[in-house]
This record gives C-alpha cells, structure tokens and sequence, in this order.
C-alpha cells in the first residue's frame, strides 16, 4: 500500500484516512460560484459517509474530484486538496486513481461498455494490465457479490434498472478500490430497483472491507447503512461532520431550514415535535418513529380525539392546505373513504370505456374503465412494462386508440387531431428538451396559440400570462435549451397548458432528478391541482403519489388492478407489493399504531397534527 | 419488449461450420480484391461468378438459418433486379445499344442496352454485397474489434470506443421515437410532402444531439472512471490467433477469384 507521509500527525499507516478532502474549492470551467466552496472531511477505511447539502452544493462535482476526474477529465479550476491513500488526485492521473477510488453514476445505462457482463467487469481490471486469471477471479468474486454470476454471459441490455446498477457496483468492485463513491445510485430505479441495490449494498458493508462515500437523496434507505454524515451547507461548505446521532438527530432542525432533504420519518417526527410530541431521540427510520410513537404519550392537546378514537379530518382538512383541492376528497380516513359516487361530481371530465390499446400486433391495455372528474389528482403506477405509459398515451391520444374509447372533455380522443387536443388535455414528457420544436421560450408558448389561429395580441397576451404564472418573464428570448434544468420543467409545463387545457398528463416527470427539483413540480402541480387543472401522473414514486395524489390507480399486466382514494390503495400491503410496489417511509412508520390509532391512517406529511401556531404554514415548513 | 434487430455483441458459432472458425480478417481480406476489382467490371457474367462462389462458401461454411436463405434466395436477387430495373430506366438512352426495343411507352423507349447495363449494376453490387457477407454473417463485433487490435495493431482506445458506441444505437432510436411523438403532439410542422418532412426532422436533431453529447460525455466519464486508456495495450482474454487455416483459406479463395478474372476478361459487354 502507497501511504505517503504528508501528513505530519500520521504514526502509522493503519491511521492515514483512506480520503482526506480538505478546504475543496471548485469552479467549473465558464461558471462563476465554486460549488463546493470549502468542503473537509476524512473517510476512514471501512466507513460508510452519507454527504448530505442542498440542491446547488455542488456533491456530484465534489464525487467527480474524488478520483480525479475534476481537474483530469473535467475542466474546472480547483482549491483546496482531494488525498486518497496519501496521492494527490490533482496530480495522479484517473488510471492510477481507479485502483484507489471505485465509481458508481446515476445512469446505468451510461456506464455500460461491453456486450456480456462478465466482458463488463473484466473491462476495468483488462484495462490495468492483470493477468487474465486475475482479471477472471475478480470478475467472478465482484459479480458473486452483487448476486449476477450466473448471468454472468448475458447482454446487460437484459437487466432491470435495478440489475444495471448491480452491475456497476460489481464493475467498481472489480477495479480493486478500498473506496467505493457512489453518486445518487437509486435515482433511476423503481421502488423494486432501489431496494436490490440497497440489499447489495447492506451485504457490501457488512464485509467492512470497502469505504463508501454516497450521494443520495433517498435518506431512508441511505441511512440504515451510514457511519457517519457530512453536510455541506448552500455553498458547499462543511457545517456538520458525525455520527448520525451527533447531526441527523442534533441538528435536524438546523438542516431542514437549510434545505437538506432528510429521512421522511425525521421530518414527521419534527413535525409531531412541533405539535407537542416528545420524540427522543429523533427517529431516522420508520422502525424508530414506530418504535418512537408506540413509546410515547400523546400531548394533551391531542389526547382527546386519542382517547375517542375518532379519526377526524373535518378540522384537518379546514386547517391544511387540502381545503381548496377540488372535488372535496376526504382526509385520510382510510375506512371511511369512499370516492363519491359520479352523481356526487356530474359528468365526468374523463371517460375511458373499454380501452384496448395495440402498440404493432401486441395488445397493451385489455379493456380499461375510467372516470375521472374535474379537478382530481390521480397518480398511475405499477411496475415496469405493466402499461401505465401507455395508458397515459392512450389518454392524451399521443398513441392512437380505437374511436369511442376515450373522452376528454366531451371529444373523443380517436377522432381529434393531436393539434386540437392541445385545447383539451396537455402532455408533458419525461424530458422536457424532448418537447421544445422553436427557438425562443416565447414563440415555445406562442407555438400552441397560432395553431389556434388567434390574433397576434391574445397570442402574445396569453403567452406573457403563462410566462408570468411559471415565473419565466425575464426569460422570453432565451433559446429553451438554455434554460436551467427547473426552468425547462417549468416550460414545458407551460406549453401543455398554455391552450387552455383542463388537464395535464404528465410520464415520470420526476425521474433521474433531485428531490428538491422533484419537489419544485410536485409544489406547481399542487398548485394547479388548486386551481381547478386535472392532473394524471405516471410516477415511480411512492413518496410523491402518497404526498400529492387525490386518487392513486394500480396498472398491472394492462389492466387495472385497483382503483381508489390513494390511503386506501396504501393500506392495502399486499395489494402493494403484488403490483411490485413498495409503502413509502411514512406509511410504513405508521401503519399499524396500536398506542395512537389516530395516527395509524396517516399517508402524508400534511395529515399530521399540527402545531396550533403552524397551521397556517406552508405544508412543507416546519417549525422549530 | 424492444425490438433490437442486430446485436453486434452476440456471439456467434456453429459446430462443424468452417466459416466461424476463421478469423475475421482472414474472411475480410479474401474477399475484398475481388470486391474492388468488381467496382470496374462491366458485364454480368463476372459478378454472376462471384455471386456463385460468395453463395457456395456461405451456403457451405455458414450456419443455415431460415433468416440467411432468405436473405440469399429472396433479399439480394429481389435488390438487384429492382435497382437493376430502375437503373435501366435511369440510364441515358442516347449513349447506349439502341438495336433491340424492349418497351415503348409514348415517345419513351427502353432499349435492351439500357435494360443490360441497369442488370449489370444491379448484380454487380449484389456480387459485392454476397462477398462482405462471408465476413458479415459469421464474425461478432467483439471478435473484429479484437482482431483489429491484436493483427492490425489499431490503437485498442479506438477499436474499443467504436464497440461502445454501438450501444448508442438502440439507445438513439428509442429516444428519436420519443421525441418525434413529443413533436407530434405538440403540432409541430404538420403538413405532408418532402419539405415539411424535412423541416420536422430537422427539429429532432437537436434535441437528439443534446441527448447525445450528454450520453457520450457520461460513458466517457464512466470509462475513465475505470482506467480505460491507462497503459499502451490493455489485457486480451480472447486472443484472436493468426492460423494456419486463415492463410489456406485467403490462398484458396484469391486463386478462385483470379481465376474468374482470367476467365471473363476484359469483364466488359
């Protein structure tokens, strides 16, 4: 092992950190702000380091600087000092620094080079010159790990998401590096995915014998595993470095405020502190905040509706922010919501009758029933390849479906030309860039009114309203690929809307994105859902489904397997898990309460109690 | 569930197969003098011969599968008398044998020079197209590449980078479909006829080349990430060997080759 002395407090070699980063500064090259500013902190051999920041702190640029890719492969100005086993990644090349520092990216398919994957992990140890029997008893040591040997000679094409990103780890793994960085590892995974890479990894770190610095913003799997956290605050600076106890429970106030996305229980149980709760110490995991609650008292102010057990959302629903929601969806009350009966709502806004949808000589959908009314939220979800897409598709008439099948608005979808569809339901793609045909966000929502034929004036008025509502008025002139990855949301968002559409149909928007990206639309589609807009959404997210969504409908094989209020649909574990889906972390923190059975319905982070002086809040503040 | 049509990392074999135990450059440099030579030839007898032998050593040394007869017995002769046909009407009727009248339509004429030379090219590209199939059919893209790099001495960083970028391609495909159904729906260029379907696809290209150049640049990063073009050479676990056969084979098939130029020489009409 290299271990160079250049730290004067070293005795011996076994107390070197594996990484020191000390004051690091980088600025990419053309931008302004270094991002990170000045982040410290040592990673010892074996441990395992969840670096948390807000969204802009720059954590994938500080994981790219870890083995040298900033400055080698990237052009960036760099300050400060990055050290793996003692060298100097501003001075050692990436090759020499592969064998010290192990890489794992979001995209999994973006790391894929060979055509088998036994040729996929070989490929980094081929690169180093081994011998080909070491190259070989590498290979099979880092895929045994992961659980793909056996798959060993098929085309990683044939993989899930989740088996992808197996399969980088074992190509990390196979590289030799006592330091694996893995930089958010699960953002494009299904619920199913994450927890295959959470389980590699969990059997990973109790071998002990690789470090890991890891990137995530899905805390709740995260933190099972982690040693010790690292926060960078807005800058990129360090403000916190310990165990979790020491920041995660002492400092989540702190964190919350700044930005830093934390573990959903965290968050519930700051809140139910806030309303009175005594939780200590703070939970991290649903299994604590269960734990947590089945040991505590509830405060008297709550104790009453406690004691009568009665599961009250009038007062809730008045309090939070649900009051305006259309179409008067009852909260939580998981056994006594029932979504009113059409006649409650008049004519549905949606109507979709048998709806067999045919992509070439396959049939996708085998005869789908839907109703949806005016004003509700409804998320699509099931697992992969069950024809959630395609449903959606069907809706919006992006794919072609059989006349008399769907009705949007009273028109029937086979029958409309996409062009004129525009006035009835907008569509919003995973990637944005994919939807922008002109040259200026202006002519962007200008584009959808000229087709319309109207008048210049009510073309630009209009244009300008939507500019204003998606806060985009500075940018009217600016070509739309050069916008900021939110502001690209945003606009795209806009240009479904702007002909005056009632609904908005939207496929996995917040896929391979942050959450606090992921938030931002969740918060504007909120908004809409407020003023009246239909929103249909296909998402992986059961977080997100379980916080925003009226109505949560289960897609399996192409048909509909269940269709109601979304606690309902949360309730219901098997039901969950058969549809290969997974209870978000707050369901599962508070399904089953025996103590507080108030709480025990409880999907969202809006239906916790809250405090008196806290109600007027936005439903994401926390007080302190 | 996605329909990928080639595969260029399958690997490919067949027990008792001869072709498959070649190496690819060996059943890539017998047939190319012929194929250069074929680029001048001007009759049909000529690149009826190689057809011939290109169909004799594939039907011999390749594996048979429904999808390589047809290809042989339907795909090339159907290719060459369309292109053959239309390269006959094509061809200008004043600088050609105007003694035998084939059709007259109005104050048009086929004349049967022009049928003849339009036939000649048409089986002169399927004569060269047969013979590249002898590498095509049997060799995988891993094995060439390899091949390359262990006999040509290319510089593995790019025999390498060209196998990664064939992942590109499905990749690129499906997400064109996706954009051009995101255009679609947003209205764009409506209108049929050659001009509108130009200026649509001209829209995809940049979305598609900003996904592109993200794409590379993140396979670039991961490839790095893993020491690729660290040292001069890099380990080779399937060593690709020069035999014997390979040099038999190449010898037999330029003898086979010169004799059919011999023979149909000046391979003129």
């Amino acid at each position: 092992m290299t271990v160079t002395s250049a730290d004067p407090r070293v005795a011996t070699a076994d107390d070197t950190p594996l990484l020191r980063v000390q004051s690091l500064g980088i600025r990419h090259e053309g931008a302004e702000l270094e991002a990170p500013a000045s982040a410290t902190f040592d990673v010892a051999r074996g441990e395992v380091v969840l670096l948390l920041g807000p969204s802009g702190a720059g954590k994938s640029t500080l994981a790219l600087s870890l083995n040298g890719l900033i400055p080698h492969a990237v052009p960036a100005t760099v300050a400060g000092t990055v050290r793996v086993d003692g060298l100097d990644t501003a001075h050692t090349p990436v090759a020499t620094l592969s064998t010290h520092v192990g890489m794992v990216f979001q995209d999994p398919d973006a790391q894929l080079v060979t055509g088998t994957l036994l040729d996929e992990v070989a490929f980094g140890p081929e690169n180093l010159r081994m011998p080909v029997e070491i190259v070989l008893a590498r290979a099979e040591d880092a895929l045994r790990r992961v659980g793909l040997w056996e798959r060993r000679r098929e085309n990683p094409d044939r993989l899930s998401g989740g088996g992808r990103q197996r399969l980088a780890i074992a190509c990390a793994l196979a590289m030799g590096s006592p330091l694996l960085v893995l930089d958010e590892p699960t953002a494009n995974l299904d619920p199913q995915g994450i927890e295959e890479v959470y389980a590699a990894l969990g059997e990973l770190v109790a071998a002990g014998d690789r470090a890991i610095v890891l990137i995530e913003h899905n805390l709740d799997a995260a933190v099972a595993i982690t040693d010790r956290v690292v926060v960078l605050d807005a800058d990129g600076r360090t403000i916190a470095d310990g165990t979790i106890d020491e920041v995660l429970r002492a400092r989540a106030d702190e964190l919350h405020t700044m930005g830093v996305w934390l573990p959903a229980a965290t968050i519930a149980a700051l809140r139910l502190r806030a309303a009175g709760w005594t939780l200590d110490p703070l939970p991290v995991s649903p299994d604590e905040l269960h734990a947590a609650l089945e040991a505590a008292e509830a405060p008297a102010a709550d104790a009453p509706a406690s004691a009568a057990d009665v599961r009250s959302p009038g007062p809730r629903v008045a309090s939070g922010g649900d009051a305006t929601s259309g179409g008067g969806i009852s909260v939580p009350a998981s056994s006594l919501g029932v979504i009113p009966s059409p006649g409650d709502r008049g004519t549905p806004l949606i109507t979709v009758r048998g709806l067999r949808t045919r992509r070439g000589r396959a049939e996708i959908l085998h005869g789908i029933d839907l109703d949806v009314h005016a004003g509700e939220f409804v998320a699509i979800v099931g697992a992969n390849g069950a024809g959630k897409t395609t449903l959606l598709q069907s809706i919006a008439g992006v794919v072609p479906v059989p006349r008399g099948q769907v009705v949007v608005d009273g028109t029937d979808v086979a029958r409309t030309a996409l062009r004129h569809l525009s006035r009835r339901i907008g569509f919003v793609f995973q990637n944005p860039e994919h939807q922008f045909i002109a040259h200026t966000v202006f002519d962007e929502l200008a584009h959808g009114l000229r087709l319309q034929k109207l008048p210049d004036a009510e073309v630009s008025a209009r244009a300008f309203e939507i500019l204003r509502r998606f806060g985009l008025e500075d940018k009217a002139d600016v070509h739309p690929f050069l916008l900021s990855g939110g502001q690209k949301r945003r606009l795209s968002v806009g240009t479904a809307l702007v002909a005056g559409a009632p609904v908005l149909a939207l496929d996995e928007p917040t896929f391979g994105q942050d959450r606090a990206r992921a938030d931002e639309l969740m918060h504007l589609l909120r908004e809409l859902s407020r003023s009246g807009t239909t929103i249909l959404i296909v998402t992986h997210d059961m977080h997100l489904v379980t916080e925003y969504a009226h109505r949560t409908i289960i897609v399996g094989d192409g048909r509909i397997t269940a269709d109601a209020e979304t606690s309902r649909i949360f309730a219901d574990d098997a039901l969950l898990r058969s549809a290969g889906l997974r209870q978000p972390p707050l369901r599962r923190a508070f399904a089953g309460l025996r103590r507080h059975p108030s709480l025990a319905g409880i999907t969202r982070l809006t239906d916790l109690p809250r405090a008196l002086d806290a109600r007027q809040t936005d439903a994401q503040g926390v007080t302190s | 569930m996605t329909t990928i049509t080639i595969d260029p990392y399958a690997s490919i074999g067949a027990r008792g197969r001869f072709l498959y135990g070649l190496g690819p450059l060996a059943k890539l440099s017998a047939p190319l003098p012929a194929m250069v030579l074929l680029v001048f030839a001007r009759d049909i007898a000529t690149p009826l011969a190689f057809i011939a032998l290109a169909y004799l050593v594939l039907l011999t040394g390749a594996r048979l599968t429904a999808r390589l007869l047809l290809l042989l017995v339907v795909a090339i002769p159907a290719g060459a008398l369309v292109l053959g046909l239309g390269m006959a009407v094509w061809t200008d009727a004043s600088r050609v044998d105007t003694s035998v009248v084939i059709v007259q339509i109005g104050g048009w004429t086929l004349y049967g020079g022009a049928l003849f030379i339009g036939l000649a090219t048409g089986v002169r590209l399927a004569a060269i197209i047969s013979l590249a199939l002898i590498a095509g059919l049997t060799t995988s893209g891993p094995d060439f590449v390899r091949a390359s790099v262990q006999q040509l001495r290319v510089p593995y960083r790019i025999g390498y980078t060209a196998l990664a970028a064939f992942r590109f391609v499905p990749r690129f495909g499906h997400e064109l479909d996706v954009i051009r159904q995101a255009h679609r729906v947003r209205g764009a260029h409506g209108g049929r006829g050659p001009f509108a379907a130009l200026a649509r696809w001209w829209g995809y290209i940049v979305p598609l080349l900003a996904g592109a150049i993200r794409h590379a640049e993140r396979v670039a990063l991961a490839m790095d990430a893993r020491a690729f073009g660290a040292h001069p050479d890099r380990t080779e676990r399937h060593l690709v060997p020069w035999r014997v056969r390979d040099t038999v084979f190449i010898a037999l098939f330029w003898l086979a080759s010169a004799g059919i130029l011999i023979r149909f020489f000046p391979w003129s009409l």
